[in-house]
C-alpha cells in the first residue's frame, strides 16, 4: 500500500520530468539548428566547409568577412539577448503571478532603451558606459513603478498600469531623442524601436554574454525559490523563503540580464511577454521554467530574425517579426483575462 | 510521534498602519493537542494567527519557539517546525496535485537537489491521510472546493512540521466537508501528535474538535481552557454578543450554543 502510492507519485512524476527533458532538449537542438542557419545564409551562400573553415581563424575568400564580421555577432547577439529577454521575462511574469506583469509591458526595456540612446546617438560612447547606464536606468524604472504603484497595500493591477504609463512616456523619450540624434540615421532608430540585430559587432558583445554568464545562472539556481513564490506572499513564507531577499536577488539579476542586453541589440519587441508563455504550455507546470523560457526567447529571436533577413523582397529588423507575433497574444491574453475577470 | 515543543507569545501587539489589531496577547500553544481561535469579524483572530505564524511581524512583545525567538531561527530551519495553511492560497495554473503538493517540502530540500525518497514518502503520505492519492496525477484546475482544500493541507503536511496553523480551513466548503476535513486534522493530531492551532468561525465545530480554546475580543484574549469550561452562554453573549443558550451536544457531549433571534423563540413573542 504505502510503496504503491509512492511507485504511483514517483510514476506521473517521471513522465512529466521526460517531458521537461525532451522539450527542453529539442528546443536547444532548434537554437543549434537556428544558429547554424544565422551562420550559413546570407547574400552569398558557402559552401558549409568553408564556412566551419573561415570560423576556424582561416583566411577563405569572402566567407571570412561575411561569416565572422557579419554573421557570427548577429547570431551570438540573437542567442544571447534572445535567452536574456526569455530568462528574465519569466521570472518577473512567475513572480507576480501575471503574464502582463513582464519588463516589455511595464516598460524596463523603455527604460534601459532611453539610457542606451542617450549614450550612443547623443554622446556616442560605447561598450562598458552604455551596460551601466542602461542598468541604472532599468533599476531605475523598477523602483519608480514600485514607488508610483504602492498604495495602501501591494496590487498587481496597479502596477501594471502604471508600468504601461511608464512605458508609453519612455518610449515617447526614446523618439524624441532619436528625432535630434539620428534624424537621416534609418537603421539606428529601428534598432532603438523595435530591436534589431543588424549591424551587431563583435566588440558589442562581451557585457552581453558576461551579464548571461552571471546572471542567468543565479536565477536558474533560485529556479525552485521562484517556484515557492508563485504560491504568494504567505504560503512562500511558511514554506521558509526569505521573500524580500529572494525577490530583490531575482529581479536585481532580471533587470540587469535585460537591460545589457536592450542596449546591445535594442528592445526586440515582445520577446520577453512571449517566452514564458510558450515555455509553460511546452512543459507544463510541475518543473522549473527557467532554462526552457531562456530557449524560447532565443528561439523566437533566431527565427524571426531568419524570417525578417529572408522572408520577403525588403529586409525587415526582428523586431518587427516578433512585434508581429507579440501583439495579436497580448490582445488575446487581455481578452481572456477580462473574461476571467482578472484585470 | 512528533516532538514536544514550547510555543508561546508574550504580550505581543500587532497591526496595521495605526491601528493595533492585536493587544498585548500572552499564551501558550498547549503542545500536541488541537486549539481553536474564537472571536467575532474583525476580532484580530486572523492577525493573531499570522502573527504567531511569522507573517506578520509584532510592533512588540516576543514570540518564542522552545525558548529561541522565532525571528532568529532561520527561516529554512523554523519552516520544518511551524507550517501554516494560509486562507486563500494561491494556485498555480496547471500544475498536478503531486508536484504542489510536493512544493511543501521545499524547506527539507537544497537548492539543486530532485526529490529523494524521503520526499516521495512524505508526499506520499502526506495524501494518503488526506486521502487524495488517486487524484496525484490529476490537474488542480480539474478539482473541487473540497478536494482543493484537501490539496492544500497534503501540502502543508508533506513540510511534516510538529505544529501546524491553518487558517480557517473550512471557510466555503458544505458542512459536508468541513466535517471530513476537520476529522482528517483530528487524525493527524491523535496519530501523529501534531500540534495544530486553527482559526475557525463556527464556534460549534469548535466546541467539537478543539482540545482547547483561545477566545478573542478586540484584540485581547478574554477566556482560554477546555470548551467544556469555557463556552458558555455569558462567553458567546461576550464575544459575539449574541444571546443563546449552551446545551450539551447530543452526539459529541461538547457544548453547544443554540442561537436566540427575535423570532421563532418558543413561548415569547418578537418585540
Amino acid at each position: 500500500m504505502k510503496n504503491e502510492s509512492v511507485g504511483f507519485i514517483r510514476a506521473g512524476r517521471r513522465q512529466r520530468r521526460r517531458r521537461w527533458i525532451f522539450v527542453t532538449g529539442s528546443l536547444a537542438a532548434l537554437s543549434f539548428i537556428l544558429c547554424c542557419a544565422m551562420l550559413l545564409l546570407g547574400n552569398t551562400i558557402y559552401p558549409v566547409m568553408d564556412v566551419i573553415r573561415a570560423l576556424s581563424g582561416e583566411q577563405v575568400q569572402g566567407a571570412s568577412f561575411a561569416v565572422n564580421t557579419i554573421r557570427l555577432p548577429r547570431m551570438l547577439a540573437g542567442l544571447f539577448a534572445g535567452f536574456a529577454f526569455g530568462i528574465a521575462g519569466n521570472t518577473f511574469q512567475t513572480m507576480l503571478r501575471n503574464p502582463l506583469a513582464n519588463p516589455n509591458v511595464i516598460g524596463i526595456t523603455s527604460g534601459s532603451s532611453v539610457a542606451a540612446v542617450f549614450c550612443i546617438v547623443i554622446l556616442h560612447t560605447s561598450g562598458a558606459v552604455v551596460s551601466i547606464a542602461s542598468v541604472i536606468a532599468g533599476l531605475a524604472t523598477v523602483i519608480l513603478i514600485y514607488v508610483l504603484s504602492r498604495g495602501k497595500s501591494f496590487s498587481i493591477g496597479r502596477l501594471i498600469l502604471i508600468g504601461i504609463g511608464i512605458q508609453a512616456m519612455l518610449d515617447a523619450l526614446v523618439s524624441y531623442l532619436l528625432l535630434i540624434g539620428a534624424e537621416q540615421d534609418l537603421p539606428a532608430a529601428f534598432r532603438w524601436l523595435t530591436g534589431s540585430l543588424n549591424g551587431s559587432q563583435m566588440d558589442e558583445l562581451p557585457p552581453l554574454v558576461l551579464s548571461v554568464f552571471i546572471f542567468a545562472p543565479i536565477i536558474i539556481v533560485l529556479g525552485k525559490h521562484l517556484s515557492i513564490l508563485e504560491l504568494g506572499e504567505q504560503s512562500a513564507t511558511s514554506l521558509g523563503v526569505n521573500t524580500d531577499k529572494t525577490r530583490v536577488l531575482l529581479i536585481f539579476s532580471s533587470v540587469c540580464m535585460i537591460s545589457i542586453a536592450t542596449a546591445t541589440t535594442g528592445p526586440i519587441a515582445f520577446v520577453a511577454f512571449l517566452s514564458g508563455p510558450i515555455a509553460k504550455r511546452l512543459v507544463g507546470a510541475g518543473f522549473s521554467n527557467v532554462i526552457p523560457a531562456g530557449l524560447v526567447g532565443a528561439n523566437l529571436v533566431l527565427a524571426a530574425d531568419l524570417i525578417g533577413q529572408f522572408a520577403f523582397v525588403a529586409r525587415y529588423p526582428v523586431g518587427i517579426i516578433t512585434g508581429i507575433l507579440g501583439a495579436p497574444y497580448l490582445i488575446f491574453l487581455l481578452i481572456r483575462m477580462n473574461r476571467k475577470g482578472e484585470l | 510521534m512528533t516532538q514536544t515543543h514550547i510555543f508561546q507569545a508574550e504580550e505581543i501587539v500587532a497591526g496595521y498602519d495605526n491601528k493595533m489589531v492585536i493587544q498585548e496577547v500572552s499564551l501558550v500553544i498547549p503542545s500536541n493537542k488541537i486549539s481553536v481561535i474564537i472571536g467575532a469579524n474583525a476580532c484580530g483572530k486572523s492577525t493573531l494567527l499570522k502573527t504567531l505564524s511569522r507573517l506578520t511581524k509584532p510592533v512588540s512583545g516576543n514570540i518564542t519557539l522552545d525558548g529561541k525567538l522565532i525571528s532568529k531561527i532561520p527561516s529554512k530551519q523554523l519552516a520544518r517546525v511551524v507550517g501554516l495553511l494560509p486562507q486563500s492560497p494561491i494556485v498555480p495554473e496547471g500544475i498536478s496535485v503531486a508536484d504542489l503538493v510536493g512544493r511543501g517540502r521545499f524547506p527539507h530540500q537544497s537548492l539543486l537537489s530532485g526529490w529523494t525518497k524521503k520526499d516521495y514518502e512524505a508526499v506520499a503520505e502526506a495524501m494518503r491521510i488526506m486521502n487524495i492519492t488517486e487524484l496525484a496525477n490529476h490537474n488542480i484546475d480539474e478539482l473541487s472546493g473540497g478536494q482543493r482544500q484537501r490539496v492544500w493541507i497534503a501540502m502543508a503536511l508533506a513540510q511534516q512540521t510538529d505544529i501546524l496553523f491553518l487558517d480557517e480551513p473550512t471557510t466555503f466548503l458544505d458542512i459536508t466537508y468541513q466535517v471530513e476535513i476537520l476529522d482528517l486534522l483530528t487524525d493527524l493530531n491523535r496519530k501523529h501528535g501534531t500540534t495544530i492551532v486553527m482559526v475557525l468561525h463556527d464556534i460549534n465545530l469548535s466546541a467539537r474538535y478543539a482540545d482547547y480554546i483561545f477566545a478573542l475580543r478586540q484584540g485581547k484574549l478574554i477566556v482560554e481552557g477546555e470548551p467544556l469550561k469555557v463556552i458558555t452562554s455569558t462567553l458567546v453573549k461576550d464575544i459575539f454578543g449574541l444571546d443563546c443558550m449552551v446545551i450539551k451536544d447530543p452526539v459529541s457531549g461538547s457544548p453547544f450554543a443554540i442561537p436566540k433571534g427575535r423570532y421563532h423563540v418558543n413561548n415569547e413573542k418578537a418585540p
